[in-house]
């Protein structure tokens, strides 16, 4: 947690309408803080700017203009920031990003944390590897968001290399209870598989995390073997054509 | 209950029309499951697929067609799985069985954290 005295404070300056792999940039952003344990963030939009491309963002002129100034700003300790500044720039693409000198006077109280993760070197992109499944049931939550729903924001947050979620229709576990999906597929209590792939070494540093996380259920491992893993860079550039 | 180090996985592929004494072959095997006292075992359906019948099975548009491809996963020590494969050699018909190795990081469950 914050601590009084100097830290850093860093301040990221993107357009509302930046994508990050299919997404608002601003809120991938502030998903990546919270999930990598920053003490606070906060995102401001702005009613007017410029950036680099000289293109005026306004409300004004435009009644449906989207692509605002978002300014998001966190405090941290220089190591922390230190540590989050290479993922940031991969992140924030065109936009900026600052960092200032500052003093903590008063920390705000709080009373969870989370330990940060040092960033360890991606998936390989073939031999062994490991698979991680988890079994969850679909009421589960975590801080009242769908438990599978936060841990794939979280395992995105902690680079983990993919993760796919499958549903079950029936099935019991550690507490014995039916998980069952009804005829009218209403069931809110079906079983759910996390299914991830990914090195020893980068799953065996994000278990805590999924500790933390995941209060009943089971997490398994397996060995695998990688075939393939690839990514359509082509594919990914014709969705932003799309979408601009 | 407590699972912990190695353990085995058992899948189960057959469709979801194969039927046992009358019921879901998927709900039956589950069943026995929870007869012999397994750790768990989770019930998927698939979207489409082919097996031993060659036949393929694919969930329909409105998901009114029943025969999809069905997988049953299960998770225990190996003793405890291999008590369950000779019931599931006479239950299962059409189909595969296939075992794997595990490692459990964690089984827990909450007593009383649910209704």
């Amino acid at each position: 947690m914050l601590k009084a005295g100097p830290a850093k404070k860093v301040s990221i300056y993107v357009g509302e309408d930046h994508q990050h792999h299919g997404r608002s940039d601003y809120s991938a952003i502030l998903d990546f803080l919270f999930y990598r344990g920053v003490s606070g963030a906060s995102v401001m939009r702005g009613v007017a700017g410029f950036g680099a491309d000289h293109h005026m963002h306004t409300t004004r002129i435009e009644l449906l203009t989207g692509n605002l100034p978002m300014k998001i700003e966190f405090i941290e300790s220089p190591e922390k920031v230190e540590e989050l500044l290479p993922k940031l720039h991969e992140m924030v693409g065109t936009g900026l990003i600052e960092v200032q000198d500052t003093t903590v006077v008063k920390p705000s109280q709080a009373s969870k944390k989370k330990a940060p993760q040092a960033s360890i070197p991606s998936l390989r992109r073939e031999g062994k590897a490991k698979l991680m499944r988890i079994f969850i049931g679909e009421n589960d939550k975590w801080r009242d968001k769908p438990l599978h729903k936060a841990l794939i924001e979280s395992m995105r947050a902690n680079d983990l290399a993919g993760v796919t979620v499958y549903q079950g229709i029936l099935g019991y576990g550690a507490n014995r209870r039916v998980h069952r999906e009804t005829t009218l597929n209403l069931s809110h209590d079906r079983p759910m598989m996390l299914s991830v792939v990914d090195t020893e070494e980068k799953l065996r540093a994000y278990s805590p995390i999924l500790d933390s996380m995941v209060q009943q259920g089971l997490v398994v491992l397996s060995d695998v073997d990688i075939v393939k893993y690839t990514h359509d860079y082509q594919e990914e550039e014709r969705r932003k054509e799309v979408r601009q | 209950m407590k699972l912990e180090g190695k353990a085995k996985m058992l899948r189960i592929h057959f469709g979801e029309d194969d039927k046992w004494k009358d019921k879901p072959l998927y709900r039956a095997i589950v069943e026995k499951c929870r007869e012999l006292d397994i750790a768990g075992a989770t019930v998927f359906r698939g979207v489409e697929g082919y097996g031993a019948s060659t036949l393929i099975h694919r969930s329909h548009l409105l998901s009114f067609s029943p025969d999809a491809p069905i997988m049953v996963s299960v998770i225990d020590s190996e003793d405890k799985v291999r008590k369950l494969i000779p019931y599931l050699d006479e239950m299962v018909d059409e189909g595969l069985i296939a075992m794997s190795e595990v490692e459990v990081i964690k089984y827990v469950h909450q007593s009383g954290a649910r209704s």
